[in-house]
């Protein structure tokens, strides 16, 4: 089933997060909306495959990985047709012309970094635009070099380099709340020196503002820097009890009335009633 | 009086006070007030306390439904409902991917603090651009099928819908499951 929506509800960042941990393959289609910040082409094709990103254009007319070797000077279009015709059907078009001796793996990498890791990145920048998420789309094997990284790396950079802040503002992780590590160990992922200062403070305990305030850093700052965790999937947010208990609602029933304590478990008798009294309501 | 203590939790406007209202046997204990901030853009009035329903049914056995307030600020109240309470279900509207990360909260702060057995209620499934059941659990960070706890969809103005609903959870903590 395709899921559609909109950058201003759901962010690119959490689609990123929720195609890779849920190790998706298809099309994302991303339209930019009037307005949304960023110039140049209304429309954006991301290609995912188990969760990581292996392809990304500007159209669906599986020229631009050609046309972007051709702008280097590596090999004319015709050329790189034609040698892409003896591929293997599926082999990305990369890897094939690597194979072929017509480019090295460095190129290759020059490739990627230009078609996913910068149009990808820039996209951060939008502030709204529609998109859907396609998981019936075969790869493109043309737009492919054969390479992948995975949406939360992509992320992580599409982030840091994020200078307006204001159409995430109302999904970063709340000042009083405190994050909790999800992973074992370590993060694999390479992070900044800010990033590893409030990943030191995963423990569930300690608040994004108390966090601030140690570093010496805006809150702001620690809010981000605590988001990209989170869409990382390194961290999760706890919100933490925001005030004492010390005032009692008037209209709290009396057997909240007292101090939290344990419930004391119910009979299965009690279960077995329940349930038999229920049935006769549906 | 033995007593069961249901919590039914979610973000806002995800149907916690009419589900609560479509199984009670008496007038739901009501705390609505008029929202403020970000709540206002989706319903005039929130839970600013908590709702509470009642079902009795026996002489000395009664079922009691606590609904969490509705705006995003986590006090003593939650604390309280949630460290008395037996299980609970988390309400979802599957057609409002934007309140997903508010639910995912939800569900970390439940986490750490009672392991008590729990079920994800599904509301909204009919509206356009629902999202279907497993990836709204890959977006709650369930990522593993088999330590998912159970995912129902529920319509909380049917009071056939809510009971099934509870059924469910009733059922599911006579498992024992804890999720």
């Amino acid at each position: 089933m395709a899921i559609t929506g909109y950058l201003a509800e759901f962010s690119l960042a959490e689609m990123f997060q929720f195609l890779e941990q849920g190790c998706k393959t298809g099309l994302l289609n991303i339209c930019a909306l009037t307005g949304s910040g960023v110039e140049g082409q209304k429309n954006h094709y991301i290609w995912f495959n188990q969760g990581r990103i292996v392809a990304a254009a500007s159209s669906l007319n599986q020229q631009g990985l050609v046309t972007m070797i051709g702008q280097r000077g590596w090999l004319g279009d015709r050329a790189a047709s034609r040698l892409s015709q003896t591929c293997t059907i599926g082999t990305p078009m990369g890897l094939c012309l690597k194979a072929q001796g017509a480019l090295t793996a460095e190129q290759l990498k020059l490739l990627f970094y230009s078609q996913v890791m910068r149009q990808v990145c820039a996209l951060f920048e939008l502030g709204d635009g529609w998109f859907q998420f396609d998981p019936k789309v075969p790869l493109p094997a043309a737009e492919m070099t054969g390479l992948s990284a995975p949406a939360t790396e992509v992320t992580l950079a599409g982030l840091r380099a994020l200078k307006d802040w204001s159409a995430l503002a109302d999904k970063l992780p709340d000042s009083t709340s405190a994050l909790i590590s999800i992973i074992d160990g370590k993060p694999q992922l390479r992070l900044n020196q800010v990033e590893w200062q409030v990943w030191e403070f995963t423990s569930g305990s300690v608040s994004l503002s108390a966090i601030a305030n140690q570093l010496r850093l805006p809150v702001e700052k620690i809010q981000q820097v605590a988001f990209r965790l989170v869409v990382s999937a390194l961290a999760e947010e706890i919100p933490l009890i925001a005030e004492p208990i010390s005032l009692t609602p008037e209209t709290e029933p009396a057997e909240l009335s007292v101090a939290p304590t344990e419930a004391s478990a119910v009979s299965q008798s009690f279960l077995q009633n329940l349930v038999g009294f229920l049935r006769g309501k549906v | 009086m033995e007593i069961m203590r249901l919590v039914v939790t979610g973000p806002v406007g995800a149907g916690k006070s009419t589900f609560i209202r479509s199984v009670s046997e008496i007038e739901v204990v009501d705390t609505d007030r008029r929202a403020t901030d970000e709540t206002l853009m989706l319903k005039k009035r929130t839970t600013v306390a908590f709702d509470f329903g009642r079902l009795q049914f026996g002489p000395e056995m009664a079922l009691h439904l606590y609904g969490t307030p509705g705006q995003s600020r986590f006090d003593f109240m939650w604390d309280i409902l949630i460290r008395k309470a037996h299980a609970y279900i988390l309400l979802v509207a599957a057609h409002r991917p934007h309140e997903f990360r508010s639910a995912r909260r939800i569900l970390g702060f439940m986490k750490q603090r009672s392991q008590i057995p729990m079920i994800i209620g599904l509301t909204h499934t009919d509206c356009p651009g629902a999202w279907d059941a497993e990836n709204i659990a890959i977006a709650l960070g369930y990522l593993d099928a088999n330590r998912c706890p159970p995912i129902i969809t529920v319509n909380p103005n049917q009071s056939a819908s809510v009971a099934e609903a509870v059924i469910a959870l009733v059922q599911h903590s006579m498992q024992g499951c804890l999720v």
